[in-house]
């Protein structure tokens, strides 16, 4: 007998009392302190935001409960804003939709050249925050100045306008460039992974190919597109920069330019009318996630599949250019235009005078010595990785307590990490706005970088939970059993297996997270002290400060972040991912 | 000092009972085997001697220690408890290399790097996968990865092994083979082992005692032949093969050696059987005949006490080295088998005789 020989007898054993009492009050004074936490960062903002809405003053000024704000809601105004929030939303998703499954198919299943390549470059739009993009359109499609416009005149000899982004098109537009990517990256692994004999045994069965498509194909992607729609169009109505850059100056309001306006452009705030809105606009989030989550149930993703078939893929023949030129015409429209502009607009005098002698350095010099920009410089990078650390933490817990434990009250965590979906950035920033405010002086949040971490922690919970959960579940439970029948504790075998396995999702949850919040604009435009800016809020400020050209200097400095972030995720952890 | 003890261990899932009232005991370096229908309670079972599942009523004890008792509240968790257990679907993790897999049970218990070495090399020499150890586990096949989990399971040397169905994912021959593998090092190591499988030929192939469950209930435990020769009730013949029930009525009962020897009357005349307690004359009982016990006769000379059946041939499925027959009869349709050779033709008469000895009489 080789084995024989007893090693436990030589090895320390663990002191049974100290687990036991671990077992014993370690975990209800974990989960209490994740409730209490995960309260205060959904249901407190939420809370205040209520509050507010029927307080007639600010918070720590006296005054009495009504439901002006409400009332006041009920104008005409309130119709034509939310008619406007409602529809331009529903537009650009419907085309957003369309475009993306036309991408995604051609990605996805068809013999197109270069499709590795071509999907990087379609999704790389998803990763540049809107406000760059924003501020690149609006020299671009301006009616008078506009690029565009300029190349028109020169090309036809006229003096005629193409087109006009200061317009509902143009509001459409913008939206468009981050949403038919966001839908893509969601359909786009659906369509790969679709067991093809799905849809070889429908052949089979005598239907055509067209047949085959509207009967069998479609009704599968049903569901992932749908909740693809359901989920982009909700944020269409969250979105914040794409009305306030465009919409604004030509009197196109969507709720959350409201919002914005009523709270910082106006010579006496009114807080009440906005939070009042505020609430509305979570309501309205709150019938739209209970309806989505309404049509989905019972339908499941089963088509999707871990394994790696090789998916049904139509020859083209010579068509299979056409769906190349489409690729790379979404990518020059969505990319290459945008930061050609800025970076054209950056190196002369002023944008939309493009001659040879007004060519100069002036505006990196002047953002180089600008104390404001290294400010917000410094603090979207502490917050980025600081935020995207702790929410990815929070979420990798959150997740493993609702899918992997059957603690009690795991339900409740579950729901209140949920929570955020509905609340537009613009309006847990109002929540949030009241709720520090309303904190004692010992708790010194208002106006500090604290401020901001915890709204992005709020926003980024929901995604974290899931990029988590999603992760742990490719993790079959008996892994972690196996491990603690082996003698691992609790502990040992969370570290030693779980997150040595899900690690790799867990950083690119991490990556996602930090992209999410150097995006970020409409909690921050409210949450922001002097001090305490973001890049995002200073590109906005310095946009209304009148000094494009100084914008486009910081709007390439965060494209460069931006690309280097997302170089480092592809080289680095996709590779790994799809290994395990 | 038994290894395993299960005193009235129960466990319920909402209103159903996973597991009801179970009394186990597995003995020093037996090779038990827990064999049921799909969803009997065999997994919750073993996960509960694992501390992976909660017992709610009764207790468990492991080499002499009570690990659980439901009353008392008392709960040992899984890591505490020195077992080795192979899953159903090995748990090979994936992150790391055969060695790391395997030296695991040990560098948790923070064993020094010498003995991690050396106890490695042995328990994988013992399941011959030396070769592979630097290998990354994804890498494996599936006997491979199944002797793995073995190795893993030993490498600590256990109070107990537990072992999940671990052949189903093996193709029929690999079944057998490794099923053979793993009961000689089993015997050599002497090793306490408490085994789960569906498959009914694994468990009598394997085991020193069966523990057939029905329902998250016991319904015999003894030796493979016993449950398959004496079975305790018609569940348990049933579950074994496809064996012949005839419905008779007893006429006479005396005792001889360890059981009864019945004298009964069905509808084609007497004959005699055993039985494991007495029936009173009168009363009705079911015959258990298993098929190959069934013998085909020219003619009718009936030695005494045999239990005969004229009949003729329905139908016959030829199984390789066996013929299976379908042979209708005064009593009803008759299942035999006979070697292939022992011609019989469909519509021929035959005369079908079976030996006191392998006719069993259960309750009816
Ligand atoms: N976690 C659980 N929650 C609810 N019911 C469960 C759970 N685990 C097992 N059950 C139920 O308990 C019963 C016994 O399950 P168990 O897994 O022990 O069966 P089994 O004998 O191992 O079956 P199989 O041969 O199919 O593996 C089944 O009815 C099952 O549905
Ligand atoms: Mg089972």
């Amino acid at each position: 007998m080789t084995v024989a020989t007893r090693v436990a007898a030589g090895l320390p054993q663990r002191s049974t009392a100290w687990s036991s009492g671990v077992a014993r009050y370690g975990r209800p004074i974990g989960l209490a302190a994740l409730v209490l936490m995960l309260g205060f960062l959904t249901v407190y903002p939420m809370a205040m935001l209520l509050y507010g809405s029927l307080h007639s003053t600010p918070p720590g000024i006296p005054g009495t409960f009504n439901i002006d704000g409400y009332a006041g809601l009920l104008t005409s105004e309130t119709l034509i804003v939310l008619a406007n929030t409602v529809g331009l939303s529903l537009i650009k998703t419907i085309l957003s939709l369309a475009l993306a499954v036309l991408l995604a198919w051609i990605i996805a299943r068809t013999d197109t050249p270069g499709r590795g390549v071509l999907e990087v470059l379609i999704t790389l739009p998803f990763f540049i925050p809107p406000i760059l993009t924003a501020t690149a359109w609006a020299m671009l499609g301006n009616a008078q100045v506009g690029t565009i416009n300029l190349a028109w005149r020169w090309l036809s000899g006229t003096d005629g306008t193409l087109i006009d982004v200061y317009s509902y098109g143009g509001v459409i537009w913008h939206m468009m460039q981050y949403s038919t990517p966001f839908i893509f990256l969601f359909v786009v692994d659906a369509f790969r992974a679709m067991d093809p004999a799905l849809e070889e045994s429908s052949r089979m069965s005598g239907a055509s190919r067209w047949q085959t498509f509207w009967r069998i194909t479609f009704v599968l992607m049903l569901p992932v597109t749908s909740s693809a729609f359901i989920l982009s169009f909700i944020r269409g109505m969250e979105s914040f920069e794409s009305a306030v850059f465009f919409g604004t100056p030509v009197g196109i309001n969507v709720i959350t330019t409201t919002i914005y306006n009523s709270i910082t452009q106006r010579a006496q705030p009114d807080y009440q009318s906005a939070t009042a809105l505020g609430f509305a606009a979570m309501a309205l989030m709150f019938v739209l996630l209970v309806l989505q989550s309404r049509m989905l149930r019972g339908k499941n993703f089963a088509t999707v599949t871990g394994k790696g078939y090789a998916p049904n893929v139509t020859r083209l023949g010579a068509l299979r250019w056409l769906t190349f030129a489409i690729c790379i015409a979404f990518f020059l429209a969505t990319v290459v235009l945008p930061i050609g502009q800025l970076l054209l607009s950056s190196f002369f005098q002023f944008f939309g005078f493009y001659q040879l002698d007004m060519l100069t350095l002036d505006h990196y010099r002047s953002v180089w010595r600008n104390r404001d920009f290294w400010t917000s410089f410094g603090n979207t990078l502490l917050l980025g990785v600081s935020g995207a650390t702790a929410t990815m933490a929070l979420g990798a817990i959150v997740a493993y307590v609702t899918t992997r434990t059957r603690w009690p009250g795991r339900r409740l965590i579950d729901l209140l990490a949920w929570l955020p979906w509905m609340m537009p950035g613009m309006v847990l920033g109002i929540g949030f706005l009241w709720g520090f405010a309303s904190l004692p002086h010992a708790i010194p949040i208002y106006g500090t970088l604290w401020a901001l971490l915890l709204a992005y922690l709020a926003l980024g919970t929901p995604v974290a939970v899931r990029v988590a959960s999603a992760a742990y579940q490719q993790i079959a439970a008996d892994i972690e059993e196996c491990s603690r029948v082996h003698g691992a504790g609790w502990w040992q075998t969370l570290w030693r297996i779980l997150v040595a396995l899900a690690w790799p999702a867990l950083a690119v949850g991490w990556v996602l997270i930090f992209f999410g919040i150097m995006r970020e604009l409409s909690a921050s435009i409210l949450l922001y002290a002097p001090g305490t800016e973001v890049l995002s809020v200073t590109m906005l400020k310095m946009w209304s400060g009148g000094k494009p050209e100084e914008v486009s200097v910081v709007g390439l400095l965060m494209l460069a972040m931006v690309l280097l972030f997302r170089w480092l995720q592809l080289r680095f952890l996709q590779r790994r991912i799809r290994t395990l | 000092m038994p290894s395993v003890v299960l005193q009235s261990v129960g466990r319920r899932f909402g209103e159903v009972a996973a597991v009801d009232d179970v009394d186990l005991t597995v003995g020093h370096g037996e090779f038990v085997t827990l064999l049921g229908p799909s969803g009997c309670g065999k997994t919750t079972t073993l996960r509960m001697v694992a501390g992976l599942e909660r017992n709610d009523s009764g207790h468990i004890a492991i080499g002499g220690k009570v690990v659980s008792d439901a009353p008392a509240n008392l709960f040992v968790p899984p890591d505490q408890r020195n077992l080795g257990m192979v899953f159903q679907s090995y748990a090979i993790w994936p992150h790391m290399t055969v060695f790391d897999n395997v030296a695991y049970p040990l560098s948790v218990r923070r064993a020094p790097k010498s003995v991690i070495g050396e106890r490695v090399a042995a328990a994988l020499r013992l399941v011959e996968m030396e070769r592979f150890a630097d290998r990354p586990a994804p890498m494996l096949s599936g006997g491979q990865q199944q002797r793995v989990a073995i190795a893993r399971a030993l490498v600590f040397e256990p109070e107990v092994l537990l072992l999940d169905e671990p052949l189903s994912n093996l193709d029929a021959r690999l079944r057998a083979q490794m099923g053979e593998e793993f009961r000689a090092l089993q015997r050599r190591l002497d090793i306490t082992t408490l085994y789960v499988t569906h498959d009914q030929e694994e468990a009598m192939a394997l085991s020193d005692r069966v523990v057939v469950m029905q329902r998250g209930r016991v319904l015999q435990d003894g030796p493979p032949e016993t449950v398959y020769r004496r079975p305790a009730s018609r569940d348990v013949a049933s579950f074994f093969g496809t064996p012949n029930f005839i419905e008779a009525s007893v006429r006479s009962c005396r005792a001889d050696g360890d059981g009864y020897v019945l004298e009964i009357e069905g509808s084609e005349g007497r004959g005699a059987c055993r039985a494991a307690r007495p029936f009173e004359p009168g009363s009705a009982v079911v015959v258990v005949v298993r098929p190959e016990d069934v013998t085909l006769a020219a003619q009718q000379a009936a030695e005494n006490g045999q239990l005969v059946w004229q009949g003729k041939v329905m139908a016959a499925t030829f199984r390789g080295a066996r013929r299976t027959l379908v042979v209708e009869t005064g009593t009803g349709k008759l299942a035999v088998e006979c070697p292939a050779n022992r011609a019989a033709a469909i519509g021929d008469g035959v005369t079908l005789r079976v030996d006191a000895g392998h006719a069993w009489a259960i309750a009816a």
